[in-house]
């Protein structure tokens, strides 16, 4: 359970001051898949960085399960990062001189596990994104994008997080490789009971999620959802 | 895949700098390591000089410096002063006679000609008291042109205006009684065959010949020969590494002064003291105490002391050129590995992102460096092997127009020791094939040298490398957002 408690972020670009994030409150039941549009510019990345502690609040707090962001020292938010988080990026952001493996295991590994528990996962893992087995051992830069993207995922699920969020991950993908993707993400938070945020400006994408939110000059709205899922269908 | 094995591949992943920054890196390396065995040695040899002579004082009658000249000669009550100067360790007292062959003499005595021969070879003063005596002995050094030399020398002084076949004129054979088993500068003997005459405080038949001297007169040990009359027998053979020095024989002090009919009287004698720092307060004290009207002392060999100032200032530059070659390796390191954080700014973000902790990044950086510096000191070493030979034997002759009493002919004794490379290096290879000179040059520094420098080396590659993983460590995660 995730509780967003009046967030602001506000930046300082000259004499101006922008509020990308401006109280922002909203709660996540666990294994939630949900949705956040909203213009390019308008704060998504900045919010989606707040939630897996990337970035710090100028006021207002994120409570996961019952724990405080705001009161966490340093190496307490890395282990956050590295226990309950699971990142996506739309640019990917795999280590590109290392095989789809080694990306893979490089979570676990932080995390103290096992040479050889952590290999026979991140194989598993993989199979699970369907990424070709003759590929797990491939560098990153000789994999395509929808590939990268599924070893990014798999990377996210390493340390079995309790929330994953991703910041338009189909936005270098094309429209079937993103919608591989998106059904990949959604039959993940049923089979794993994983909370996943993403964001994406794809209504079609944004339309197949639980709860959806829209980002708007720093405000946060949520859309109704049964109305959409009737628009879809209809 | 784990830290060490990234680290190896990261610095890898630009191949033509990292070989461009290993080359780099190898000179400064190499230049270190060259400077440190330099330095050692010189280090060495200075060690080897002040060993040898550095705390020996030489106690010479007053105005006995010069031939023939006047003065009174040393007694047994002033060893017995001298010994009693604070820091002095021991007096030996010596007691010198000019040997001519019996037949030799006769000739001359017949002709006419003068008692005196050219000066003792072996660069002490000839003393005023000293007697001539015969033997049965012949001198090693043939009236070559040296003695020729000499001979003409001698008439332009005008002692007689006779003029003499210069076939008649040989060497006078220096004999001199020593008081324990040191030559007349205070050095310990080395004797070659046979044994020391035993105890150098009581009469004795036995003596102690040069090497070319017996090989002279066909003497081994066992050989018996004659002073005035008197039977000596050859105990042992004795090498001094000269000419002159070879062209000479030892007895006990008292056997010498009974041979003068002098007894209790010495020549020289030769003072050690404590220690190289209470050398000067010694000789003041020595010099106060025999009085210096009575006696004269001398440091042993002062051209010693300039060798020994000339080569510590090698010494010290080259110190200083190893500390500023080990700052180089290091500000190289510190300026590559900087650069890279900066290039790698959003990977770092990326690590952080998935939970990388801090000293996770931070070693992976330093270990990094610490692959390529290894690089760069097996490259290195292979550069000093090359060069560190010429440095040594560049700083050894230009050592050697400074003074001539430095042992410089000789290589550092040492065989081959060869490079110890195995010490803190992955590959110890480049060491094996090293030159003839760097072997002995090489030999004189010992392995816990070399391996401190290797050490230095490392230690100041961490230094240079902690500096940029530190500032890994202020990297943001929000950097992997950079660009998106
Ligand atoms: N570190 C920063 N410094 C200043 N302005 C920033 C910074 N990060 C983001 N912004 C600004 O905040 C706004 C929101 O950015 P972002 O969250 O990336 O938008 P989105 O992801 O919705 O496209 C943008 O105007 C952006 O320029
Ligand atoms: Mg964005």
């Amino acid at each position: 359970m995730i509780e967003v408690k009046n967030l602001v972020r506000t930046f300082k670009s000259g004499d101006r001051t922008i509020k990308p994030v401006n109280d922002v409150s909203f709660e996540l039941e666990q294994g939630t898949l949900a949705s956040i549009v909203g213009k390019s510019g308008s704060g998504k990345s900045t919010l989606l960085s707040l939630l897996g502690a990337l970035d710090k609040p100028t006021s207002g707090d994120v409570v996961v399960n019952g724990v405080s962001l705001a009161s966490m020292p340093d190496g307490k938010l890395t282990e956050y990062r590295r226990r309950d988080i699971g990142f996506v990026f739309q640019q990917f952001n795999l280590i590109p001189n290392l095989s789809a493996v080694d990306n893979v295991m490089l979570p676990m590994e932080f995390a103290g596990v096992r040479k050889a528990a952590r290999l026979a996962r991140a194989k598993e893992l993989l199979e699970q994104v369907q990424l070709d087995p003759e590929k797990h051992v491939r560098r990153i830069n000789r994999l395509s994008g929808g590939e990268q993207q599924r070893v990014a995922i798999a990377r996210a699920l390493a340390n079995e997080p309790k929330l994953i969020l991703a910041d338009e991950p189909t936005g270098n993908l094309d429209e079937q490789t993103g919608e591989h993707i998106i059904e990949l993400l959604s039959s993940l938070s049923r089979d794993h009971n994983t909370t996943i945020l993403v964001v994406t400006h794809d209504r079609q994408l944004a339309n197949k999620t639980d709860r959806r939110f829209r980002l708007q000059q720093g405000g946060l709205t949520e859309e109704p959802a049964r109305s959409r899922v009737a628009a879809a269908s209809g | 895949m784990s830290v060490l094995a990234r680290s190896v591949g990261n610095a890898f992943r630009n191949k033509v700098r990292t070989g461009a920054v290993v080359a780099v890196l190898a000179v400064a390396i190499g230049l270190a390591l060259s400077m440190l065995v330099a330095n050692q040695a010189v280090a060495a040899k200075v060690a080897e000089l002040n060993a040898s002579v550095g705390t020996v004082l030489t106690v010479n009658p007053a105005g006995g410096q010069g031939f023939e000249g006047g003065g009174e000669p040393l007694t047994a009550e002033q060893a017995a002063t001298a010994a009693a100067v604070p820091n002095v360790s021991t007096v030996v007292g010596t007691k010198a006679l000019r040997l001519r062959n019996a037949a030799e003499a006769a000739a001359q005595a017949g002709a006419g000609t003068q008692a005196g021969g050219p000066g003792g070879g072996q660069g002490g003063p000839g003393g005023q008291t000293t007697t001539t005596l015969t033997t049965s002995l012949t001198a090693a050094i043939d009236a070559g042109t040296l003695g020729n030399r000499n001979q003409a020398g001698q008439e332009t002084t005008g002692s007689n205006g006779t003029t003499q076949p210069a076939r008649t004129m040989s060497l006078p054979i220096t004999a001199t009684g020593i008081g324990a088993e040191v030559d007349s500068t205070g050095k310990a003997l080395t004797i070659t065959e046979g044994s020391g005459l035993g105890d150098y405080t009581s009469e004795s038949a036995n003596a102690l010949l040069g090497t070319t001297l017996a090989e002279k007169n066909g003497l081994k040990v066992g050989s018996t020969f004659t002073i005035n009359d008197k039977t000596f027998t050859v105990a042992g053979l004795f090498d001094a590494g000269t000419t002159f020095g070879n062209n000479a024989l030892y007895v006990t002090l008292p056997s010498a002064q009974t041979l003068a009919s002098l007894p209790g009287e010495l020549s020289t004698m030769i003072v050690t003291v404590d220690s190289m720092e209470n050398v000067d307060s010694a000789k003041t004290a020595l010099q106060a105490a025999l009085g210096t009207d009575k006696a004269d002392v001398t440091q042993g060999q002062r051209n010693l002391e300039t060798a020994v100032s000339s080569l510590d200032s090698v010494k010290n530059i080259s110190l200083i050129a190893f500390i500023a070659a080990l700052g180089t390796a290091g500000l190289i390191i510190l300026l590559i590995m900087v650069m890279l954080v900066r290039e790698r700014r959003r990977e770092i973000g990326v690590l952080k992102a998935i939970g990388a902790p801090n000293r996770t990044i931070g070693l992976q950086f330093v270990l990094e460096a610490l692959v390529v510096v290894a690089m760069g000191s097996v490259v290195g070493a292979a550069v000093a092997s090359l060069a560190s030979g010429s440095i040594a034997s560049a700083l050894i002759s230009s050592n050697s127009t400074t003074t001539t009493a430095a042992p410089t002919g000789r290589g550092v004794p040492g065989g081959a020791a060869g490079f110890p490379g195995g010490a803190g290096l992955p590959q110890g290879g480049p060491f094996g094939g090293a030159s003839q000179l760097l072997t002995t040059v090489t030999a004189s520094a010992s392995p816990g040298v070399i391996a401190a420098g290797i050490a230095a080396v490392f230690g100041v590659a961490i230094i240079g490398a902690l500096v940029p993983a530190l500032l890994t460590a202020r990297i943001r995660p929000i950097e992997v957002l950079r660009g998106e």
